[in-house]
């Protein structure tokens, strides 16, 4: 908390800075003390589905009274019944690293394309007992991609296929009643800082810096300020010169070009956390581990920040909850992977399709890469978020969804700072987003 | 691979007739898995095809009717896979899920855990597979 003195000191009123009551539920996605045994990710997806078929078994009735569930194995020709399994995607041009091996080195393309979809993929359905390659127009493999666990009504066709009449997905998860806040309290997005690169131009980042800590303005435009409650850093925060990193040795004149980025980020950091709270994700070019969940960044990077305690450095999903209206969001490592393998019209769709799978990465570790976790899936999404956002995104784009049983969420893209030079403001009374734009641009 | 049991193991005299999930031992087979000591012999291209079927029954200790009931829960689709936990761990994860794995399964494990308890009951902590995947 900072108490704005206002110069002068002619009786203007003390500036202060408004609080808001946070939880971190970060729980999950802690790696603390697990030991990796040499397991697979076999684990992972038995608990997927054993607790998504746990979520889905209920709602069956309501949806098809009268049909019988039944197993992949159970399948039999003709009988209309419903399955319950894990979708696979069978994509023909998704990289594989068997291709490195394969005897005929068939034109492979030197440029990757950014999206491995073809008009041949098609969905297989697995359970523990095997699998069924499904057939239906019903079903289009563009709307879907590996490792959702959902209910199919259709039955067994001669060739072997399962063809699918209907389709069923959990749906929007139970929503806690959102609070009734009655002044407003604003929460600052921002990601894709990059600092350290080339695109970022620090003049805006110090911009920014300066105005959220209320240090710009006039009366208005610091009471404005005042009523930010918390800065979310979601990923991206740093980088580091990717030739510096290709596992050559680096001297010592080189060394500070790794390190330069970070002490510039702890520097503006320090300002930041001064002022007001911060959470900081780390991203995909952070200095954390690249499989999902990613661990906090570690506090030693942060000798100036960390030792205040307004500093919290979080995992990627970060899930909290501020003066109880829940948040959820990652650096956008989930969205982007299901942008290469299935298409919507929107990031915003594809976030949507996420809470309703109530899944955050359902490519994970398919072509994500995860923890093979043993005892638990921790991006199974509980309970809904009153507030979703991903980082790292092309453009700023936010929509309100409602579900089935009255929830209602925000769905933030936060665009990347270093390219359009905007943060987004979250009011948490009547969650309406705005942008924040900075520009160092003289010419009007 | 798993390396107990040196290499009596790897260069088998005679072919184990046990199969992999819990299937009853024949009477003859019982007896000719005791190796010949000290006679190591380079077996012929015959003895080292094993005809499709792997010899996962360990080295050379018999296994009786308790390591077959955990074979039995190992092999289970109900509470997951096996790989990749050990046998106790996979009790109490499908115990947590509320799946009711049958008590036995722990109950030998457990003794097998006891110091100096079991009696002859040879049981493996690890599920079958566990090293040589």
């Amino acid at each position: 908390m900072a108490a704005m003195e206002v110069d002068g000191g002619d009786g203007k009123p003390l500036l202060e800075r408004k609080q808001a009551f946070y939880r971190s539920l970060d729980d999950p996605f802690e790696i603390r003390d697990e030991k990796y045994k040499g397991q697979q990710y076999s684990q992972i997806y038995f608990m997927r589905l054993h607790n998504m078929r746990n979520l889905i078994y209920p709602l069956v009735p309501k949806w098809k009274p009268q049909l019988p569930v039944c197993t992949v194995l159970g399948l039999e020709e003709g009988k209309e019944c419903i399955i319950v399994g894990t979708i696979y995607k069978h994509m023909k041009l998704k990289p594989s690293i068997l291709d490195e091996y394969s005897k005929e080195r068939s034109t492979i393309p030197l440029v990757k394309p950014h999206n491995f979809m073809h008009p041949d993929d098609h969905l297989v359905l697995e359970d523990e007992s095997g699998r069924v390659k499904l057939g239906a127009s019903v079903l289009a493999p563009s709307d879907f991609v590996t490792g959702i666990v959902m209910a199919l009504h259709g039955k067994e066709t001669s060739d072997g296929d399962f063809f699918v009449q209907d389709v069923l997905v959990a749906g929007l998860p139970p929503q806690v009643e959102r609070p009734i806040i009655s002044d407003n309290k604003y929460v600052v997005f921002i990601s894709g800082l990059n600092v350290g690169g080339s695109m970022l131009n620090p003049l805006q980042f110090q911009l920014l810096v300066d105005h959220i800590t209320g240090h710009l303005g006039d009366d208005r435009e610091q009471s404005m300020a005042s009523q930010i409650v918390r800065v979310v850093i979601a990923g991206n925060s740093v980088e580091v010169p990717k030739g510096l990193l290709s596992g050559q040795m680096v001297t010592p004149k080189e060394q500070y070009k790794i390190f330069e980025p970070i002490k510039e980020l702890d520097i503006s950091l320090t300002q930041l956390v001064v002022a007001m709270p911060v959470d900081i994700m780390p991203g995909t070019n952070d200095p954390a581990n690249f499989s999902l969940p990613q661990q906090p960044l570690n506090r030693c990077l942060f000798p100036g920040a960390s030792t205040y305690n307004t500093f919290v450095s979080c995992t990627n999903p970060h899930s909290f909850e501020l003066d109880n209206v829940q948040f959820l969001g990652t650096s956008g490592q989930n969205i982007d992977d299901l942008g290469k393998y299935s298409d919507a019209k929107d990031k915003l769709e594809f976030m949507e399709r996420t809470l309703r799978w109530r899944h955050l990465a359902p490519t994970a570790p398919n072509t994500l890469g995860c923890y093979p976790f043993t005892d638990r899936d921790p991006f199974l999404i509980e309970s809904c978020p009153h507030v979703y956002f991903c980082g790292n995104q092309d453009k700023y784009e936010t929509r309100v969804i409602q579900g089935p049983e009255g929830q209602s969420v925000r769905l933030i893209c936060i665009p990347r700072f270093c390219e359009s030079g905007i943060a987004i403001m979250l009011n948490m009374r009547n969650l309406e987003c705005h942008t924040l734009s900075l520009s160092t641009n003289l010419d009007f | 691979m798993a390396s107990s049991g040196g290499i009596r193991v790897f260069y088998r005299q005679r072919k184990k007739a046990a199969t992999i999930a819990g299937g009853v031992a024949k009477p003859s087979a019982a007896s000719s898995k005791k190796q010949v000591t000290g006679a190591v012999k380079v077996p012929t291209p015959a003895q080292q095809i094993h005809h499709g079927s792997i010899d996962l029954s360990g080295s050379e200790e018999e296994y009786g009717p308790e390591e077959t009931a955990l074979r039995q829960f190992d092999m289970d689709m109900r509470y997951g896979p096996c790989l990749g936990m050990s046998r106790m761990e996979r009790w109490q994860r499908a115990a947590r899920l509320g799946l009711h794995p049958p008590p036995e399964v722990a109950d030998l494990l457990l003794r097998r855990q006891e110091p100096g308890g079991g009696g002859a009951a040879a049981v493996n902590l690890e599920c079958l597979l566990d090293g040589r995947i």
